[in-house]
């Protein structure tokens, strides 16, 4: 009952907004190409004053002809008034505690854009499912949010997993359905794979940023860099892996271990062993945060001492920090991420993000997931916002929309460009931080301070590896 | 035949006969015709499961027609030999593999990297990807089934050495090696997690270009009827599963069916009546298993892309409670159990759904709504949260499905050991005998 | 040499948990003949409750707060939380005897398999409430010692794999007097011969009520001592532990033989051996074996075992009537 009051309430909010014309103009990046017209979130109504500056010469629509919302081309998930977007994620199954701070951020990224007049005079609606990480349910959900009638979706905002979004890329590719997934695996520069939307950098990258700023920092402390790699099997263990493997070679640092793919099963003893033994000074894993609990743990209690890192998702605050092994976490391992941690810089992005969801969720506790929705929301709203300026909101239109758009994250995460071959437009910068135990504090967000013991040392940062491989495919 | 007494069966074949009666043969037709009728979208037939199901109900249900057919194989073992194994989904693994090496893509030297989907750019693969064969699915749907059943021989005198509880658990093992075994072959099974892609559901003469049957594309059949992928698929498996219930309800009724429940019932003593009983289960372990590979054939091509965790002890769980939840040992009661624990999920999530939509409808339905569910605001409670996204107290309708889940199986078990089918013969016979049902 | 000492201790320590997992499955075997695959939900819970009370200081629902437990940021001393694991398996027992008395009790008499599956029902229903529970963050058990360890010629021995050897020492120990006890003798009996034992005057539905409390007590203290670093877990209840940890404990109870409370410990001892020294001193030939074949390593040695002895090690075979 109370959402729909709340809904008729944006409703009207939006339309006043709109009728008052532009009030925030942040002229958006464009500063590659001078053609491609982004991100005008405000002022796409229906106000009509608009004349597109400069008309898209590649997407061969007949420009100005449809400036007007309603003459917008549509097929499924856009009516008069909403645009449906799907959000297939993980609400119950091993990433559940992740992925719904996640889709809680994006649904409050669409609650703004509602208040501020949607994009093209409509109402963005989130429809979300649970896959629960299993891959035939996942399967299922997208064929509901793929149907050619209501319950139809536009766009997938978020799919959870590189499983899932393996198991669909092919369908989705077939039904013109723009996927944006949660994975950060590079497996999505082919060709064929045009509607899955890689999205900040991969786990290759991040690991050969993440080995050069090891090495560097291992040989400031006066010892020899000598790597042991450890990963679990899937696209994400072998993506992450793969790229340490690279820098390694690149920078000609010794492996002493290579335990990629060893982390499976509940029993580690083998990979700690071996690990132990093999006298390393730093360690990249591409594991999970219970993986990783378990192995740094054990060869920490056996007197390993090492400089630790991992991709992203090997380490997870929330669940590590409370343990024990906090203070040894804060000794020796170094985190790894793809955008900026809660409220960790001035940027305007993150302004915005942190007064928005202060506002707007008060009593839900602080998080660094939150700017993950917040990104996956910028992107979906700056490429429907485009698909809208070229005319065209069908599936087909979006997923062309999606080629021409450069997406600016205003300080929250390296900006993103799909416009452009593969190797110019992949993002290549990944941030590095100090794992503050002291610090770590997860108040609500009323609180007004707290704090995820994530402490940036490097913002940005793209190693000299990083900065220059030349991909021909996906890493592994 | 005798009308006017139904139940005086004057010859051995009426008795056995798999549908006795007229009204039984009758119901059959009617039966059949409902579902092609709701399949091909007969209006106010599709309206029922569309708003029990929703709008894309077809793809649920013939995911339940795929686990009916691995239930049957289940039901053959525990249901009618009385062996315990968790160990089905290991056959369906089998089974499913055994398909994709018939079945998948042709590949070479050059091309193995679209059959198994890792690159391998530094050389961490010890060996190259397999490809499969390429071979239609007339020789890989029977090969799986075939090569399952010859390794539920080779696990079969495990059930004549270790019995009961401790039989389970052996089987419990088999899953986890199996699990294993998907870990050390990526080769073969693809990565981990996202697996690798299975051969289209294609009926084919041989490797020629354009199927014969095609039931992967929306189009004409035999140009005749306008079918989408979808529906195509739906009546391929549906009759396979039509195929598959006959022969079990025929084995489970003749000489050798018997000889299966004799051996549950009482091992030693059919063993003294001249059964024997190594080769009879070792015939149990071989026939359950087929028909577990089957299906995961089946469920596999069907999904399209499989990994070696999706064979893991949860759908071996599921196999148990569908029958003890439909009523082991019987085959409509298999029937019945797959189809309330496949679609049962599905069901609360679009119920919760329809109640929510009735939460300002005020009036009893208004009421419960607003008593069962809530937003998550201040003041507003229930023990379903359909907030978007409810990490904690209340809980979710998937959480809720699992507790549903484990409450049937303990209800039923305590109060219906024959499950669903038990409630259908108590139904029946109050019927049968009313107005004077006492 | 300190890495064999260092082995050894971590196998005689995961043992010791997986005899105190085992001694619950056999308590519970023996009483009432079931095969309790409810204990991973039912540990999880016991741990679950130890949380609780010593890091929220007191159940949500509930008006008064727990004045014993230890303010923010401090950890309890050893004797303190010995006090709370006292209190937190008390209520895995309530916990136990509430579920015996739901589902348990009204399937007397039915077929050993029935038993064992409305187990599984139990696992599944109670599951969700436990994840639930854990969802966000790690929750702390307040291990007093946390990381700390001894060191004993050269090797690292962690402190927690000291406290479950004591811990599986204490629970042996009581389990064994236990059934030497008038009550074991009268539990053994009903194990025997239901019938018989009640027409001796023995209450059947007692008995079961004490096997499932004390069962579900123990299931909680294997779980609470498996939550201490450095194992996975380290320190918290997790969902780590949960959905694998009775899948661990099967091949355990399974070659000590179902009903043999010696067997319980011997199988813990052998099978985590058997498995931690896979882990150590065969990692070399990972390539051939397969990543992570120490976690079937457990599987291997039931299935040997069980091919030669079908009811395990220390099991009473199954007398076959016609």
């Amino acid at each position: 009952m109370k959402l729909k009051q709340l809904l008729a309430l944006l409703m009207a909010l939006g339309l006043v907004a709109a009728a008052c014309g532009g009030s925030d103009d942040d002229s958006s990046s464009g500063s590659d190409d001078g053609d491609t017209a982004t991100a005008e979130s405000s002022d796409d109504g229906d106000s009509g004053d608009d004349g597109d500056d400069g008309d898209d010469g590649d997407s061969g629509d007949d420009g100005d002809a449809m400036e007007e919302g309603a003459e917008i081309a549509t097929d499924f998930g856009v009516t008069d008034t909403q645009i449906f977007v799907g959000i297939n994620g993980d609400l119950s199954g091993p990433f559940a505690a992740l992925v719904s701070e996640i889709v809680e951020s994006q649904v409050v990224y669409w609650e703004m854009v509602n208040e501020r007049g949607g994009i093209a005079g409509r109402e963005v609606v989130p429809l979300v499912l649970d896959s629960g990480y299993a891959t035939d349910k996942g399967i299922e959900n997208f064929e509901e949010f793929a149907q050619e009638g209501d319950g139809g979706v536009v766009m997938i905002t978020e799919n959870t997993g590189s499983p899932i979004t393996a198991a669909i890329a092919e369908d989705a590719a077939d039904n013109d359905l723009l996927v944006i997934p949660l994975s950060w695996a590079s497996l999505w520069p082919a060709e064929e794979n045009v509607a899955i939307l890689e999205k900040q950098t991969t786990y290759c990258i991040e690991s050969m940023n993440g080995v050069e700023w090891l090495k560097n920092k291992v040989e400031a402390d006066g010892k020899e860099a000598k790597l042991a790699i450890i990963s679990r099997p899937g696209e994400y263990g072998l993506d992450g892996a793969t790229g340490a493997q690279i820098a390694a070679e690149e920078l000609g640092i010794e492996i002493v271990y290579n335990g990629i793919d060893q982390v499976a099963g509940d029993d580690r003893t083998a990979v700690i062993s071996q690990l132990v033994d093999s006298g390393a000074t730093m360690v990249w894993t591409t594991v999970t945060p219970g993986e990783l609990a378990d192995v740094f743990g054990q060869a920490v209690s056996q007197g390993f001492e090492a400089d630790w890192s991992g991709n992203g998702p090997s380490f997870s605050y929330p669940a590590l920090l409370p343990t024990d092994l906090a203070p040894l976490f804060d000794q020796y391992y170094w985190q790894s991420g793809y955008s900026v941690p809660w409220n960790g810089n001035d940027s305007e992005g993150m302004q915005e993000l942190v007064s928005e969801m202060t506002a707007r969720r008060p009593d839900a506790v602080l998080s660094d997931q939150y700017i993950t929705g917040w990104i996956e929301g910028i992107m979906a709203e700056t490429i429907l916002t485009q698909a809208a300026e070229n005319g065209d909101m069908t599936r087909a239109g979006v997923v062309a929309a999606s080629q021409q758009v450069s997406i600016d994250f205003k300080g929250i995460s390296p900006n993103q460009s799909y416009n452009g071959a593969y190797n110019d437009i992949v993002v290549r910068g990944s941030y590095i931080f100090d794992v503050d135990a002291e610090a770590f504090n997860l108040q609500p967000l009323s609180a007004g301070e707290g704090s995820s013991g994530m402490i940036p040392i490097e913002e940005n940062y793209i190693g000299t590896v990083a900065a220059s491989y030349q991909f021909d495919g996906p890493c592994i | 035949m005798s009308f006017g007494r139904p139940l005086l069966r004057t010859s051995y074949e009426e008795d056995a006969a798999i549908l006795p009666t007229w009204f039984q043969k009758g119901s059959a037709i009617v039966a059949l015709l409902l579902i092609t009728l709701m399949a091909l979208g007969f209006g106010p037939l599709a309206a029922f499961p569309k708003f029990l199901l929703g709008n894309t109900w077809i793809n649920p249900v013939t995911l339940t027609i795929i686990f009916a057919i691995a239930a049957l194989g289940i039901n053959i073992l525990v249901g009618v030999t009385g062996q315990v194994s968790l160990g089905h989904a290991f056959f369906m693994g089998t089974g499913a593999y055994t398909a994709v090496m018939l079945g998948g893509n042709v590949g070479d030297e050059e091309s193995w990297k679209a059959c198994v989907p890792f690159h391998d750019n530094l050389g961490l693969l010890e060996s190259q990807g397999q490809c499969g064969l390429g071979l239609p699915i007339w020789i890989w749907l029977p090969a799986s089934g075939v090569v399952a059943a010859m390794i539920g021989v080779l696990v079969s005198p495990a059930a004549v050495k270790v019995r009961g509880l401790y039989l389970a658990i052996v089987t419990v093992g088999l899953v986890f090696i199996g699990l294993h075994l998907g870990r050390m072959l990526p080769e073969w099974a693809g990565d981990f997690e996202s697996g690798r892609k299975w051969p289209k559901l294609d009926i084919r003469l041989w490797k020629e270009e354009a199927p014969l049957v095609e039931l992967t594309e929306d189009g004409k059949w035999f140009g005749l009827i306008h079918l989408s992928e979808e529906q195509k698929q739906f009546f391929f498996l549906f009759a396979i599963m039509l195929v598959m219930l006959w022969f079990a309800k025929n084995l489970v009724r003749s000489r050798t069916g018997r000889a299966l429940q004799a051996i549950r019932d009482r091992d030693v003593a059919a063993e003294v009546m001249g059964v024997p009983e190594f080769k009879y289960k070792r015939l149990g372990f071989a026939i359950s298993s087929a028909y577990a590979g089957v299906a995961g054939a089946l469920l596999a091509s069907y999904n399209g892309r499989v990994s070696p965790i999706d064979f893991g002890l949860l759908l071996s769980v599921d196999f148990i409670a569908i029958l003890l939840i439909g009523g082991a040992g019987t085959i409509a009661g298999t029937m019945m159990g797959t189809v309330f624990v496949e679609l049962l999920p599905d069901m609360v999530e679009k119920f919760t759904a329809w109640l929510a939509s009735k939460l300002d409808a005020g009036g009893p339905v208004g009421l419960i709504a607003n008593f069962l569910l809530t937003e998550g605001g201040e003041g507003d409670f229930g023990p379903i949260s359909i907030a978007t996204v409810a990490p904690g107290w209340p809980m979710s309708t998937f959480q809720w499905n699992f507790v549903i889940y484990g409450t049937l199986i303990v209800v039923f078990l305590i109060f219906e050991p024959l499950g669903l089918y038990g409630v259908w013969l108590k139904v029946r016979n109050y019927w049968k005998g009313w107005p004077f049902s006492y | 040499m300190e890495i064999f000492i260092q082995t050894l201790a971590k196998a005689i320590a995961l043992g010791s948990i997986y005899a105190i997992m085992g001694l619950s499955f056999v308590l519970i075997f023996k009483g009432t003949q079931v095969l309790n695959f409810a204990a991973g939900a039912i540990s999880m819970a016991g741990a679950l409750f130890m949380s609780i009370l010593i890091a929220d200081r007191g159940f949500p629902f509930l008006p008064f707060t727990n004045p014993l437990a230890p303010a923010d940021g401090e950890t309890a001393g050893v004797a303190l939380w010995i006090v709370h694991l006292m209190i937190a398996l008390i209520l895995a027992a309530i916990l136990g005897l509430i579920l015996e008395r739901v589902a348990i009790r009204p399937m007397v008499g039915q077929p050993l398999f029935s038993m064992a599956v409305i187990t599984l029902g139990l696992e599944i229903a109670i599951r969700p409430f436990n994840l639930d529970a854990t969802a966000i963050t790690g929750r702390s058990v307040g291990v007093p010692w946390g990381t700390e360890s001894w060191e004993l010629a050269g090797a690292i021995i962690p402190k927690s794999y000291v406290a479950a050897i004591i811990a599986a020492a204490i629970a042996f120990t009581g389990v064994y007097f236990f059934y030497r006890s008038r009550f074991g003798v009268a539990m053994r009996a009903v194990a025997f011969d239901q019938e018989a034992a009640m027409a001796q005057g023995i209450n059947v539905g007692r008995v079961f009520a004490i096997a499932w409390g004390l069962g579900a007590a123990l299931a909680a203290l294997g779980a609470i001592f498996f939550a201490m670093a450095p194992w996975p877990p380290a320190g918290t209840v997790s969902l780590e532990i949960h959905p694998i940890w009775i899948f661990r404990v099967l091949p355990v109870i399974i070659l000590g033989g179902l009903d043999s409370v010696a067997g319980a410990v011997a199988g813990g001892l052998l099978i985590a051996i058997f498995e931690i020294f896979a882990g150590q001193y065969l990692s070399q030939w990972t390539n051939i074996l397969g990543p992570g074949y120490s976690t079937i390593v457990p599987y291997i040695v039931m299935l040997v075992v069980l091919l030669v002895r079908p009811y395990g090690l220390f099991g009473t075979e199954e007398i076959r009537r016609v």
